[in-house]
């Protein structure tokens, strides 16, 4: 590997200064002089007609200056990506609890509840739907009119279909020595950002346009929004991306609606409006992950070849669409697992229901069917008497293989030394043997039992078929010779402008201190998409390197006038240009040269994954160009009296190519692993008939550093070719096999598994939920519509 | 009411109603915003403060309770010449920080256990800061750096 000064060495976050000092201002930090607070009537139904609804009582209310609903916007501000099936408010009819139905700007708090009470509403209960297996029945109740414009869809509540399709697997079933017949399930999960959601919207003079400050994950995204629903065009709709407190996936469509709100309520008042919100709020309004239902059959000879996969999916989507329809596709995609197949089917239905909406959340789709198909595997495995990581050995993904899709590979692919990496990190080999020897078969309630698992995965990269993907990066150097570094994507706390910082730095040779890596504002950087996807690493961090790169000819042509010789003749010495007499010109003389000479120092740089094609008939195709492979392994002691399962240990290993910033990749690794730990165990939220169950961390609980054990990471740094220095992805793929390694772990422990997460006490050591009894007070906090 | 709190050494008195959390009055109507809200009920700690030596959730505490008492919050963290202090830089160096919002909650957790316990271990570390949530890092760099303050805090 080429010895680099900046790529892969100690580096510090960019952004780490202001945020220990506890000087960096997130959306609830921002004030302005004039800012009115703002807050929408939200539903307390979870299907209902509006019978009537009158905003004009609430402008009587002294203090309320602005009131709207779903007909203040264009085309009563319908949008969605890739479905149009939201509403800026909702419109004739609202589909699940907490659907915001108006909003009003007030100047103070008092004022806005008192504006709040004073709307006129009135919701006619329909019947709901709350299983998607009943959704999809002919004589269920329709949760959406008209959300698809494709032909044939939706058929009922059917929002999607999606299959892969290679051989048959039933005529391989018949030949299989061994086969696996099983259902999993996974649950909704929230994602608990520490910060809630939030918008500011500052009108400009005359009230031609405005910005919108927003912690969302795609400024662009919500600009191209605000302008439709708005009717106003690009250029009078700024987007400015403050400090985001967390994301992972779950800051994107609610957001969308929150900025168009604040932003029309400004635009009418004339003043700068903000919407924050209460935990409560956040959980009850927000999209979560969606949860999966999955049968799983599989075939394998006596010598341990597996030979067949067939997995069908059902996936609720809740009452709108948002983006789930790809991770649907997403899960679909990954739902054999990255081994070789003779014959491979998947099948998956996505289903409308009442139960809140769903949509994007780390892993995408994967991290729900990883976590079922790995457990079914591990069981083919045991059923074999095979040691699970030499189960996987034998049939995993190699490089050149062909994928269940028809995909062949390339040499990128790296599992066999993910999973030996992880084996020999977690020592594997000697604790699953001591823990034979140490542990009798059969076993009291209340003993202590401990238990290894392992679980291993493909993660493909970026977008894939998902939509066109391409980011943008500028570069520029300033006056005082630093230079200032954009792109479109946005850094949630995954360390990706530090990435950009680094990358930057290499390719110009340039001390990062000089590099001022800002946040996204669609009036600086250039439209790069969704940040999504795990793809800032790689997507933007090649649109870097490419505007590097010709910053960097820039500088030498400079140079090359500066010592009268030609471009090839300059060399480096650290930020030294050294002409071919040895003669060195520092970088601030070689910019300044570049003045001089009428040069202008900035450069944009754009990069699109290669050409990938999906035939979502057929089921086949290159949905992802490239993959990321990892393994994670997981010990666990269980308490057999109550059901406590302690994570006394987690090492992973990940195909991640080159590392670039060591501390980010850590933490990025780390902190999923944190997220799998909570899926696993403990994260569920309930919907009781559509009511939201759980509405803050007293009652959904998430990891804390008790519950987390001391984590080895690993990384397999085969280069990539097409990623920036060599790097793969990593955001979302720490997260995906977690949960499937610890619910191996404890089927290792116990004897006996649990297939539906979360694996919480009850389930552990009763086998089945213990039903409680649903209060649906829970999630009236903040809801105050007068509903008849 | 007139609140009268020693905020991070300096006598501060400020008008304000009398029954506002600390947290509303530190960020509301003192102007510092380091604390954050993450729950409002005292689950999440990203409101930690230190309060006459102990590490409290400002969203839990009346600002009346405050009164007369010393309160020390991430603005009084570091130096006076505004540089980040040895705890604040060790996680910097360590990689404590991700999305940052609980950072401000998790170095006044850190300084607490710290003021009390000079010496702790991996696992005093993290029952200290296990009332302070964070959804982005895993915890294991965060102890790492309160290790490393501790460490250099004793060799000093």
């Amino acid at each position: 590997m080429p010895e680099y000064r900046y790529i892969g060495k100690p580096a510090a976050r960019v952004d780490a200064l202001e945020k220990v000092l506890g000087t960096a201002r997130y959306i609830a930090d921002l004030r302005v002089p004039g800012m009115l607070c703002s807050r929408a009537l939200r539903s307390t139904l979870p299907h209902a007609r509006i019978a009537q609804l009158d905003v004009s009582p609430a402008l009587k209310v002294k203090g309320v200056l602005a009131a709207i609903t779903c007909e203040d916007f264009v085309d009563h501000g319908r949008f969605g990506y890739p479905v149009e099936d939201m509403y800026m408010l909702a419109w004739q009819k609202v589909r699940y609890v907490g659907e915001a139905i108006a909003a009003i700007a007030a100047e103070n708090e008092e004022v806005l509840e008192a504006g709040l009470q004073a709307i006129r509403l009135e919701l006619e209960p329909l019947e709901g739907v709350f299983d998607p297996r009943e959704a999809l029945q002919p004589s269920a109740p329709l949760v959406g009119p008209h959300p698809w414009d494709s032909a044939g869809l939706p058929r009922g509540n059917l929002l999607n279909h999606y299959i892969v399709s290679q051989g048959d697997p039933d005529a391989v079933f018949a030949e299989c020595a061994v086969t696996l017949d099983e259902e999993y399930s996974t649950a909704h999960q929230e994602h608990a950002y520490l910060e809630t959601e939030g918008a500011l919207a500052i009108p400009w003079p005359g009230n031609t346009g405005l910005t919108v400050h927003c912690p969302s994950q795609s400024p662009f995204a919500n600009r191209g929004n605000l302008c439709r629903v708005l009717g106003l065009p690009v250029e009078d709709v700024r987007v400015i991306q403050p400090p985001v407190g967390g994301a992972f996936g779950g800051k994107d469509d609610q957001l969308y609606q929150t900025s168009g709100q604040v932003a029309r309520l400004a635009l009418l008042t004339g003043r700068p409006v903000r919407m924050t919100f209460s935990r409560e709020e956040s959980m009850i309004f927000s999209y979560k992950r969606n949860p999966v239902q999955i049968h799983v059959r599989l075939g394998a000879n006596a010598d341990g070849r597996l030979r067949a996969s067939d997995v069908s999916l059902l996936v609720d989507s809740g009452a709108y669409s948002a983006i789930t329809p790809f991770v649907a596709w997403r899960g679909t995609i990954h739902a054999m697992g990255p081994y070789r197949y003779e014959a491979c089917h998947v099948t998956t239905d996505v289903a409308y229901t009442n139960n809140g909406y769903t949509g994007a959340f780390r892993g995408f789709g994967n991290t729900e069917t990883t976590a079922c198909i790995e457990q079914a595997v591990d069981e083919l495995a045991a059923k074999l008497g095979f040691d699970p990581i030499d189960f996987r050995l034998r049939n995993c993904l190699r490089p050149f293989d062909v994928t269940p899709h028809g995909q062949p590979l390339g040499e990128d692919v790296a599992l066999v030394e993910c999973l030996e990496k992880a084996r020999s990190l977690s020592n594997w080999d000697r604790r699953r043997e001591e823990i034979a020897r140490s542990q009798p078969t059969e076993y009291s309630p209340g003993d202590f039992r401990r238990g290894m698992g392992v679980a291993c995965f493909f993660h493909g990269i970026s977008l894939g078929a998902e939509g066109a993907d391409s980011a943008g990066a500028t570069l520029s150097i300033n006056a005082d010779d630093s230079i200032t570094l954009t792109c479109g994507l946005t850094d949630y706390g995954t360390g990706s402008r530090t990435v950009y910082a680094l990358i930057a730095a290499e390719l110009l040779g340039l001390d990062p201190g000089r590099i001022q890596m800002l946040c996204p504002d669609t009036d600086t950087a250039l439209d790069s998409g969704p940040t999504v996807a795990s793809r800032a690493t790689v997507v933007g961090g090649n649109a870097v390197r490419v505007a590097a790169a010709r910053l960097n000819s820039l500088l030498n042509l400079a140079a090359a006038d500066l010592f009268g010789c030609l471009e090839g003749q300059v060399s480096r010495d650290g930020e030294l240009y050294i002409g071919p007499n040895e003669e060195p010109a520092s970088y601030p003389r070689v910019a300044a040269h570049a003045r001089k000479m009428g040069l202008t120092l900035s450069a944009r740089g754009r990069w699109s994954v290669p050409e990938i094609h999906w035939d979502f008939d057929a089921g086949r195709g290159r949905p992802y160009f490239a993959y990321h492979f990892g393994a994670q392994v997981a010990e666990v002691l269980v308490d057999t009296g109550t059901g406590k399962v302690a994570v006394t240990g987690l090492w992973a290993a990940h195909n991640t190519g080159t590392v670039i910033f060591p501390q980010g990749i850590l933490g990025q690794l780390y902190g999923g692993m944190a997220l799998g730990v909570g899926y696993a165990l403990m994260e569920r939220v309930n919907f009781d008939q559509g009511f939201i169950q759980e509405t803050n961390f007293d009652e959904y609980l998430i990891p804390t550093a008790l519950d987390v054990p001391e984590i080895s990471g690993a990384f397999v740094e085969k280069p990539f070719a097409a990623g920036p220095f060599g790097a793969k992805n990593i955001g979302e793929p720490g997260m995906v096999p977690t949960a499937p390694a610890i619910l191996n772990a404890i089927a290792h422990a116990i004897g006996r598994r649990v297939r539906h997460l979360p694996a919480n006490l009850e389930r552990i050591l009763l086998g089945h939920d213990l039903r409680k009894e649903g209060s649906n007070l829970a999630c009236k906090l903040g809801l105050r519509a007068k509903v008849t | 009411m007139k609140h009268e709190i020693e905020l991070n050494g300096q006598p501060v008195s400020v008008e304000a109603p009398a029954d506002i959390s600390l947290l509303h009055l530190l960020r509301d109507y003192l102007g510092l915003t380091g604390s954050k809200e993450g729950c409002g009920i005292g689950e999440c700690g990203a409101c930690s403060v230190i309060l006459d030596g102990r590490l409290v959730n400002s969203c839990l505490t009346l600002a009346a309770q405050a009164g007369r008492r010393s309160v020390t919050t991430i603005e009084g963290i570091r130096g006076p010449d505004g540089v980040p202090n040895d705890l604040q830089q060790a996680f910097i160096e360590y990689g404590a920080v991700q999305c940052g919002y609980c950072t401000p909650g998790m170095v006044l957790a850190g300084e607490a256990l710290l003021a009390h316990n000079p010496s702790p271990t991996r696992s005093e570390i993290r029952e200290a800061i296990s009332g302070n949530l964070c959804r982005c890092t895993g915890y294991q760099q965060i102890v790492d750096a309160i290790l490393a303050a501790a460490l250099r805090r004793k060799e000093v």
